[in-house]
């Protein structure tokens, strides 16, 4: 008989610590759900609440105070989320709080955070609505993330284009070639074609003068042995002729260095280089251009003083009574 | 809610069988099997092995439904009894099983205390404890009360069997081979026996059995149970005249 | 001919069943009620399984927690340890593994008990000593194994989830305090309620099988192994069954 007491004695501890194991899970799980205990509901009005249901968990300030109890469409924007707080919190929700939907952890339940708000309201009572935001949608966020990535990615591809054909194709570089450097340089190869022309004409008139002279023609020829005429008009002429080539020489030179900048430009080297060379080659430039202009000066001054030769002053008019006749019929 | 039943113990015949049939698939076991049993005397049903003997005493206590024919014990048809009767009829009908059916998991005391269960509520504790040692005495293994049957030799599980059917003082006790697997010498002590309790207890017994020695030493009389039927019937002496093939193989 | 004899008899075993079942409900609850013997077996099923199943919780609840934390640490929510063992053990393994230890234990010894006593008369012989055989041997296994299968689920759960926590503890160091209060944070009754109500069905499922093959165990020792094997067998893929059907009809009702 004493061995029975024993069995039933140990069953009966077996059979009641599997129960309060059994009761002491609910117990927990029910304290977590705010079964037990007291409560009061509290209502917020949202237009999304991203999959919350029943049961979710109400925090305040981050602060575990309470559950989801129900869900109800009260039209077709409008959701009412009833939540069960625990009633220690009637003393600290105002009526200006602010709830949102949230969720815990990134891929955890859904919350519904509450934070205080900025004014000092009444407590809030009962079954009163509180304020609500608008909760972030991280299904809305992550799809406005999506499109920036596909707008730079665009952009981005874009922009590789761009360097590409910046590195690979002569257009940008033919672009600078024409309007900055080159446009000078041109300028400066038309000034210098002028003067060349200039200088080959006069040349010319001198050879022609020269040759009139020389056959004794006009008046001219009779003065051909006046020596110290004659000397004034080889010195002219050799001036002349020297003026010619150096002229030839720059032209030279020009067209040297814009074949250079041509050859950096098409052979893709960096602007930088471009540039610095630029400023070298615009330093020629400008020296050649100086020296040229002395040069046609020069052959200016030389021809004003051949003009006002009395001796040849009748040559000169005969000339400009020609053109003029020249000019009515072209 | 159990209505007590009025048992006809005071009348001469016991047990009567009529046309009993019953078979198992096209196997016909008991063929129009007929029997009295006269109150006290001690019948021997002998047979060959399978020839229905088993069938025939656990279609008597109700074990088995027969297909056709009655069995009346104490003026009741067993077959149209329900349970809570039959229970009624089973308490006055001991029955000692050829595997002895002791319960292995129940020290001797428990497994004697066991028919009295039903009556418990009646009974109490100190005198279920004198049935059960008087039972233990009567068979003579008063000493092994808190044995476990599996502690005991293959003779005393017999005789705690057997104290175990006689521990409610039955009318009619129906021995299910009673000395099989038994060795010569222990089958004979348990016959004695047998024969013992019948004289002091002056209950009516029916034996199945295929030893002869059972059969000579406890019968009064002899039926031969062959093909089915009650071939023969009468005392040792008789059925072993027999001129009939049949019959006279039996005692070859 | 093998399979048809197979089907054949499958289907033989499903009727069987169910009217062995239909017959526990008809026949097995009614009085007298055996008490005395039903508390004997919530004795010897209940509580004398306690060790078994709460060292085969133990280790499950240890193992389990040192399986999956790679796979958590390398999603980098090992924190969340707590918290998925709690969900595995309080929902599936504890139920499953617990049934399962119970069925090789507690259907074998029933079948091969049952089984011995009808090849040696014992049941028979409870007939004629006028108590009802089914209700004495049958009624009172089953009610204790449904009765005793869930406060050892809940015993064997309470021991895995302890074993998790010292799983647990092996690599970081988590205060038991802590450890309990994400365990119980992150179940819900949706968890628990549905485990601890199969658990009474496999129960159930172990008692009534095991009774079964041992009440019509046939003749001879051999009948009486097999009795045993097959109680262990069909118990087990009950089980299973049940715990499909049990997920189903829990997913059904938004559990």
């Amino acid at each position: 008989m004493a061995k029975k007491i024993v069995n039933s004695v140990r069953l009966g501890i077996f059979v009641l610590s599997g129960l309060a194991f059994l009761i002491l899970l609910l117990f927990m799980i029910g304290r977590n759900k705010s079964l037990f205990g007291s409560t009061y509901v509290l209502k917020a009005k949202f237009e999304n609440v991203q999959g919350l249901i029943p049961g979710n968990n109400v925090r305040y300030s981050g602060i575990q105070s309470g559950t989801v109890r129900n869900i109800k469409i009260v039209n077709d924007t409008i959701i009412e989320v009833s939540m069960m707080i625990d009633t220690e919190m009637q003393d600290i929700i105002r009526k200006d709080a602010i709830a949102s939907i949230g969720t815990d952890g990134i891929v955890g339940n859904k919350v519904v955070n509450i934070v205080p708000g900025k004014g000092h309201a009444e407590l809030a009572r009962e079954g009163d609505v509180i304020f609500s935001k608008k909760p972030i949608d991280t299904d809305a966020i992550l799809q406005k993330l999506s499109n920036t990535n596909n707008d730079i990615s665009e952009i981005v591809s874009g922009l590789k284009i761009t360097v590409e054909r910046v590195n690979s194709s002569t257009a940008l570089w033919e672009l600078l070639n024409d309007e900055t450097i080159p446009k000078e340089i041109r300028q400066s190869a038309v000034n210098l074609r002028l003067t060349t022309s200039r200088a080959g004409m006069m040349a010319d008139d001198l050879h022609t003068i020269i040759a009139d002279m020389k056959a004794g023609k006009g008046s001219v020829g009779v003065l051909l042995k006046d020596t110290a005429f004659a000397y004034n008009l080889n010195e002219a002429v050799l001036k002349m002729n020297k003026v010619g080539s150096q002229a030839d020489r720059l032209t030279n030179d020009i067209g040297t260095i814009v074949k250079g900048i041509q050859q950096d430009v098409n052979s893709g080297k960096g602007p930088a280089n471009a540039f610095l060379k630029d400023s070298v080659m615009v330093k020629n430039l400008n020296s050649s251009i100086d020296n040229l202009r002395k040069g046609t000066d020069g052959f200016n001054q030389n021809m004003e003083a051949l003009k006002r030769n009395f001796l040849l002053r009748g040559y000169f008019k005969r000339q400009e009574r020609q053109k003029q006749a020249e000019k009515p019929n072209p | 809610m159990q209505s007590e039943l009025k048992l006809d113990t005071e009348s001469n015949k016991v047990l009567i069988i009529k046309e009993l049939c019953k078979s198992f698939g096209d196997n016909h076991v008991l063929k129009d099997f007929n029997l009295e049993l006269v109150k006290g005397e001690s019948v021997v049903v002998l047979g060959k092995s399978g020839s229905g003997k088993s069938v025939l005493i656990k279609c008597i206590i109700g074990l088995i439904k027969p297909d056709k024919g009655s069995i009346h014990i104490f003026g009741h048809n067993i077959p149209d009894l329900d349970h809570d009767k039959l229970d009624q009829i089973r308490a006055k009908v001991g029955f000692l099983f050829q595997s002895n059916a002791l319960y292995d998991s129940m020290t001797v005391r428990e497994n004697l205390e066991f028919p009295l269960r039903r009556h418990w509520l009646e009974v109490s504790q100190k005198e279920v404890d004198n049935m059960v040692i008087s039972a233990l005495e009567d068979v003579g293994l008063a000493h092994t009360i808190d044995m476990m049957p599996v502690e005991l030799s293959g003779g005393m599980r017999k005789r705690v069997a057997l104290a175990r059917t006689l521990i409610l003082k039955p009318e009619i006790i129906l021995y299910d081979e009673p000395t099989t697997g038994l060795d010569t010498i222990t089958s004979k002590e348990i016959i004695e026996l047998m024969v013992e309790i019948q004289q002091k207890y002056k209950t009516t017994s029916l034996i199945i059995s295929h030893d002869m020695n059972c059969v000579r030493m406890a019968s009064n009389r002899v039926v031969m149970l062959i093909e089915g039927k009650c071939y023969a019937s009468g005392t040792f002496n008789e059925i072993t005249q027999s001129a009939d093939p049949k019959v006279k193989q039996f005692f070859e | 001919m093998s399979l048809k004899s197979d089907l054949r008899s499958f289907l033989t075993l499903n009727g069987e069943l169910f009217r062995f079942t239909f017959r526990f409900f008809s026949h097995g609850l009614n009085p007298p009620y055996e008490f005395a013997e039903f508390l004997k077996q919530c004795y010897v099923i209940g509580y004398k399984s306690l060790p078994l199943i709460g060292m085969t919780a133990f280790i499950m609840g240890l193992v389990l927690t040192m399986q999956l934390r790679p796979s958590m640490a390398d999603y980098g929510v090992e924190a969340q340890l707590p918290a998925i063992v709690a969900i595995a053990v309080i929902r599936e393994v504890g139920p499953v593994i617990t049934a399962l230890i119970f069925a090789g234990k507690i259907g074998s010894s029933i079948g091969a008990e049952l089984g011995s006593m009808k090849v040696t008369e014992q049941i028979d012989a409870m007939e004629v000593s006028g108590t009802n055989p089914f209700r004495y041997l049958v009624a009172t296994r089953v009610l204790a194994c449904t009765l005793m299968l869930p406060i050892l689920v809940m015993l064997g759960d309470a021991v895995s989830l302890y074993g998790a926590y010292l799983g647990v503890n092996i690599h970081t160091n988590t205060s038991f305090t802590l450890y309990w209060t994400q365990v119980f944070d992150n179940l819900t009754f949706g968890d628990v309620l549905p485990a601890f109500i199969k658990s009474y069905f496999f129960g159930f499922a172990v008692g009534i099988i095991g009774c079964y093959k041992g009440y019509n165990s046939s003749k001879g020792t051999e009948g009486v192994g097999r009795s045993a094997n097959s109680a262990v067998v069909v118990s087990s893929v009950i089980i299973f069954v049940i715990d499909l059907l049990a997920v189903q009809v829990t997913d059904i009702l938004n559990y």
